[in-house]
């Protein structure tokens, strides 16, 4: 009776031992990685990760990965949507992770000269122009750029497909 | 809790602000655009912020309009910014009706903020005025089997390999045991230049999917018209998208900066790639950094390098951070060879031990190198506990057995 005692103490214990060499080896290997987001930039920070694999579709098809040995230090802009990633280190490879870039719908006025339109958000804007209710124009204009307008009426942007 | 606001009541508010004559308007919002799958009976807040670029005195007036303008109410109509505003931040309820679920398809609605204009002394209104809208979109998936799709054309230079990635969402309520597409090239004479296929997958229903091909390159730069049709289950789908074929020349891949301290020299590693099939002699980078008052504070230059054709190489350039402070910095980076200059944009978030650069492009590269999932890791541990255990366990009752 005794004996059989230690020997379920000793598979006890051994499983133990298993799960604790298991968890350190996990702890020790594991990709631990940061993520930090301003506006449309994002940046990876990590130690122990070499790779970053992100993808917009949570079944990572069509992934792009990010080599963290030579783009150390970098952030890269990504257009509004959302992202599914996770580090990979060659060894182990994380758990999927998810950052939502949002999209920002801006239009400003420039008057010097001319008058221009200026596109200041961070996606490609449908811009109407409306007189007195009615719609007589439209201008399609990338983040950044601009466009001289007639500087009277009402110039509606909203975010183009 | 006004829904919306009356004709007369807008025109009250435009009359009372009066304020000096406009130097500039600028708005924005966020998120550009909320998506939403029906579900009967949906009845939640959802938030968004305007913006002041301009950080100054501004009123605006947020309205509804769209299909979908019964569904929503706003909580605030009319709002006031101050100088120290950047931005701020409201919400708006949607209900959405029973009666939407017999509408298949995309159902939309416009929160329009609209920067109240200003009026001068004679109390008349001048110059344009901007309004941003955040849209709602509702998807109201259909009985059967029906998709949405769109094409993105990546990589579209000359002599290179360009990748059209068809992006499809289910918006039925059935799944899709095969998707693919196929894509036909045509010039703006609408000579077809290209057949591509795609990959094809499986599509669970309410899920998206990205379709796969590739295209060697093999035709001159200019505007070109991809006719895609998405398969699905013996149904088929059409759409067409315009796209450039480019002849760039000349890219920034990155920028590395090690071991910076501000106060010391700054070693810039500018890696550019020579994309022509010719090598490009004499090429250097050119940084410029602003100011907050965006005067010029530092114009720095690398040595000139030759670039072989189809080749990358590093162009390094020292920043000088005497007197530079903790702070973000706007910069432009010019790398230029042969009269000409690839320009980027760029933000650099200075720190004591950091120097963060915004805005170059990263590289995006299949990596042969693929770690075991931390998933599958767990799911082995556990299978190999639950064996042990069971082994153990049977062992046991066998050697109770031949004890009795």
């Amino acid at each position: 009776m005794k004996n059989k005692k230690i020997k379920h103490l000793h598979i006890i214990l051994a499983q133990a031992l298993f799960l604790i060499i298991t968890f350190s080896f996990v702890f020790v290997f594991y990709p631990r990685t940061d993520v930090s987001i301003s506006g449309n930039f994002v940046k990876f920070d990590s130690v122990n990760s070499d790779i970053i694999i992100i993808s917009e579709n949570s079944d990572f098809s069509n992934p792009s990965y990010i080599d963290l040995k030579k783009l150390n230090n970098i952030s890269f802009s990504l257009k509004p949507g959302s992202y599914y990633w996770k580090p990979s280190n060659g060894i182990i490879e994380g758990f999927t992770n998810k950052f939502i870039i949002k999209s920002e719908v801006g239009l400003g006025i420039e008057r010097d000269e001319n008058t221009s339109l200026v596109n200041i958000g961070n996606v490609k804007v449908n811009v109407t122009k409306n007189k007195e209710g009615v719609m007589v124009g439209r201008i399609i204009l990338e983040p950044e750029e601009s466009e001289k307008i007639e500087d009277k009426g009402e110039y509606t942007a909203r975010q183009e497909n | 809790m006004k829904k919306q606001i009356t004709k007369l009541n807008v025109l009250t508010i435009l009359f009372i602000v009066l304020l000096a004559v406009p130097f500039a308007s600028s708005l924005g919002i966020t998120p550009g655009r909320t998506v939403i799958d029906y579900e009967s009976g949906l009845e939640k807040d959802i938030s968004f912020s305007v913006l002041n670029n301009e950080k100054k005195n501004m009123k605006v007036l947020l309205t509804v309009s769209g299909d979908l303008n019964e569904s929503i109410t706003l909580y605030d109509n009319l709002i006031e910014f101050k100088p120290g505003d950047e931005s701020k931040s409201f919400k708006y309820k949607i209900k959405l009706p029973d009666s939407l679920s017999n509408k298949p398809g995309l159902h939309t609605a416009d929160i329009v903020a609209l920067e109240v204009p200003e009026a001068n002394a004679e109390g008349a209104f001048v110059g344009a005025t901007v309004a941003v809208v955040s849209q709602v979109h509702v998807n109201v998936p259909c009985a059967g089997k029906c998709i949405d799709a769109e094409l993105d054309v990546l990589d579209a230079q000359s002599n290179g390999s360009a990748s059209f990635i068809v992006t499809v969402i289910n918006r039925g309520k059935l799944g899709i045991g095969d998707v693919r597409a196929v894509i036909d090239i045509y010039t703006p004479l609408n000579e077809k230049v290209k057949t591509i296929e795609t990959d094809y997958r499986s599509l669970e229903a309410g899920k998206s999917t990205a379709l796969t091909g590739k295209w060697k390159v093999e035709v001159p730069s200019g505007n070109y018209l991809a006719k895609v049709t998405v398969f699905y289950d013996g149904e088929s789908q059409s759409f067409e998208k315009q796209f450039v074929v480019g002849d760039e020349i000349l890219s920034i891949e990155s920028i590395l900066v090690n071991n910076f301290r501000l106060g010391e020299i700054a070693k810039l590693q500018i890696l550019v790639e020579n994309k022509w099939n010719k090598d490009l002699k004499s090429v250097f980078a050119n940084l410029i950094v602003y100011n907050e008052d965006n005067q010029v504070m530092t114009d720095i230059k690398s040595a000139s390098e030759d670039i072989p054709s189809l080749t990358k190489k590093e162009l390094i350039a020292y920043w000088d951070t005497v007197g530079v402070n903790v702070g973000e910095y706007s910069g432009k980076l010019m790398v230029r060879y042969d009269g000409k200059s690839t320009d980027k944009n760029l933000v650099l978030k200075v720190n004591e031990d950091s120097l963060d650069v915004f805005g170059v492009g990263y590289a995006v590269r299949p990596q042969g190198t693929k770690g075991v999932n931390i998933t599958f890791i767990l799911i082995v541990l556990v299978v190999i506990l639950l064996v042990v255990n069971l082994a153990w366990f049977i062992f046991f009752r066998r050697m109770m057995g031949k004890k009795k």
